[in-house]
């Protein structure tokens, strides 16, 4: 008679990315989550070999504007914020080469002026730094005038998404 | 106006109104306040004095020794700090439950209006307004959704077809399907609730500060703060970004694009704060 088969589920732990924050891990059983991006940016990463993952909730698109900020919180802003993100990632033996990388947020108001169209700032100034650094996302979902919230599954690499006034997640499919 | 006096006049159940703030505010504004009469105003009620102590004693309001009872804090802390205290105690009883209409959550609409006090009141320090305005402005912007929500209930649909299928923003939607939208009828409220004319006004033109008459500039920091929390993502529900932007406003208050990003910088500092009057009536 074939003894019972155990499976021993990980105990799964959320690690919650606040804004201008950021977290890596390499451990199977944590899900890096960060709630409520509106015109901020959130960064995934994930490389499937090292079963390393890396999420960024970045605010603003310059650090120019106050270096001594970017100094002491470089995630606040989208370019100071990635590559700390990709270097935290590497520590962990992350490799560029093998990383998925997602894109999330970004949204806008309404606004012919241009004044408040951070969202679009801050996707324009993600999309200068991964063309310099020769990066490209495996998928996005960004711009829109609605707030998401964006879960890093490190057992699968699996990003789910969950949008302001909709009842259900959705998985951000690789393009 | 009238019809959204006789709107009020239909509603069955308002919001209770939050009776001791209006006294509060022209303590506040008497040019020496009577600290005793505001401390005695507040003791009337105790679970809010209880609120109120425990918020003056957390991590980022406390300061050493424990303070025991409000003439202490108001020692400690001063009058403009206690009375934003009340104000948030008061403000999570009133904002704290869920608005299914709009599709808040609970706890979400009050961190909104949290977020946004605390912006509306850096940048009213910043421009040289009353902070204290400013912060209860902020605080109190949304008090007509609590009107609106239920008579949206239900209609999740009509609201995201006026904003996907004609453009619409939430407040132009509210305008179509029932013919009032919140900021005015919050306004209006406030009216009925004997706050002073500056908070009225500020909360009725929080989306279109240019008609605030002699009270545009509380108005528009109202405005921005309301900006900040919505750009922050301390925004929820429904299309929660379909807001016009009105750069004049801001600018008039001074305010470039970079002046702006530095405010919500300073109000992402202030994030402690925020939690823990987020947390005061839980």
């Amino acid at each position: 008679m074939p003894s019972p088969s155990l499976s021993i589920a990980g105990f799964q732990q959320k690690v919650v990315v606040g804004i201008a924050d950021m977290a890596v891990s390499n451990n199977a059983n944590a899900m890096l989550t960060t709630y409520s991006l509106g015109s901020c940016v959130g960064i995934a990463i994930y490389d499937p070999v090292a079963r390393v993952g890396g999420l960024l909730h970045a605010m603003l698109p310059d650090s120019t504007i106050d270096l001594e900020k970017a100094g002491r919180k470089p995630a606040m802003f989208v370019d100071t914020g990635i590559p700390a993100l990709f270097r935290a990632a590497y520590e962990l033996r992350a490799e560029k080469h093998r990383v998925h990388i997602y894109v999330v947020g970004g949204a806008q108001i309404m606004d012919n002026s241009g004044f408040f169209n951070i969202g679009k700032r801050n996707y324009d100034a993600v999309t200068a730094i991964f063309q310099r650094h020769g990066l490209r996302s495996v998928a996005e979902e960004v711009g829109g005038l609605v707030n998401r919230t964006m879960y890093l599954n490190l057992a699968t690499g699996q990003l789910n998404l969950k949008v302001s006034g909709q009842a259900e997640e959705v998985v951000l499919c690789k393009r | 106006m009238q019809t959204i006096d006789s709107y009020l006049d239909r509603i069955q159940n308002l919001p209770p109104a939050p009776q001791l703030l209006p006294p509060l505010l022209r303590l506040l504004r008497e040019p020496d306040t009577d600290m005793a009469r505001g401390i005695r105003l507040i003791t009337h009620d105790p679970s809010l004095t209880t609120n109120v102590l425990r918020l003056a004693n957390s991590a980022v309001f406390g300061c050493g020794r424990r303070v025991e009872t409000l003439d202490e804090a108001v020692g400690r802390l001063g009058f403009e700090t206690l009375y934003r205290m009340v104000v948030a105690v008061c403000g999570s009883r009133l904002l704290g439950p869920s608005q299914r209409g709009y599709g808040f959550d609970p706890g979400q609409l009050w961190q909104h209006s949290v977020t946004a006090a605390v912006a509306a009141q850096l940048l009213a320090r910043e421009c040289g307004e009353d902070e204290s305005l400013a912060f209860t402005a902020g605080l109190l912007h949304d008090v007509g959704k609590l009107v609106l929500s239920q008579a949206l209930e239900g209609r999740y649909a009509q609201v995201a077809e006026q904003v996907e299928k004609f453009g619409r923003s939430m407040l132009a939607a509210e305008t179509a399907l029932l013919g009032v939208q919140h900021a005015e009828v919050g306004g209006r409220l406030l009216d009925r609730w004997n706050f002073p004319p500056s908070l009225v006004q500020a909360v009725w033109h929080h989306h279109q500060p240019d008609a605030a008459g002699d009270f545009v500039r509380l108005a528009a920091c109202t405005y921005a703060g309301n900006m900040i929390a919505n750009l922050i993502g301390h925004s929820y529900g429904i299309h929660a970004l379909a807001l016009e932007g009105h750069a004049s406003a801001v600018g008039s208050l001074g305010f470039d694009a970079d002046r702006f990003q530095r405010c919500m910088i300073r109000t992402q500092e202030q994030f402690a704060e925020v939690e823990s009057m987020v947390q005061v009536g839980h």
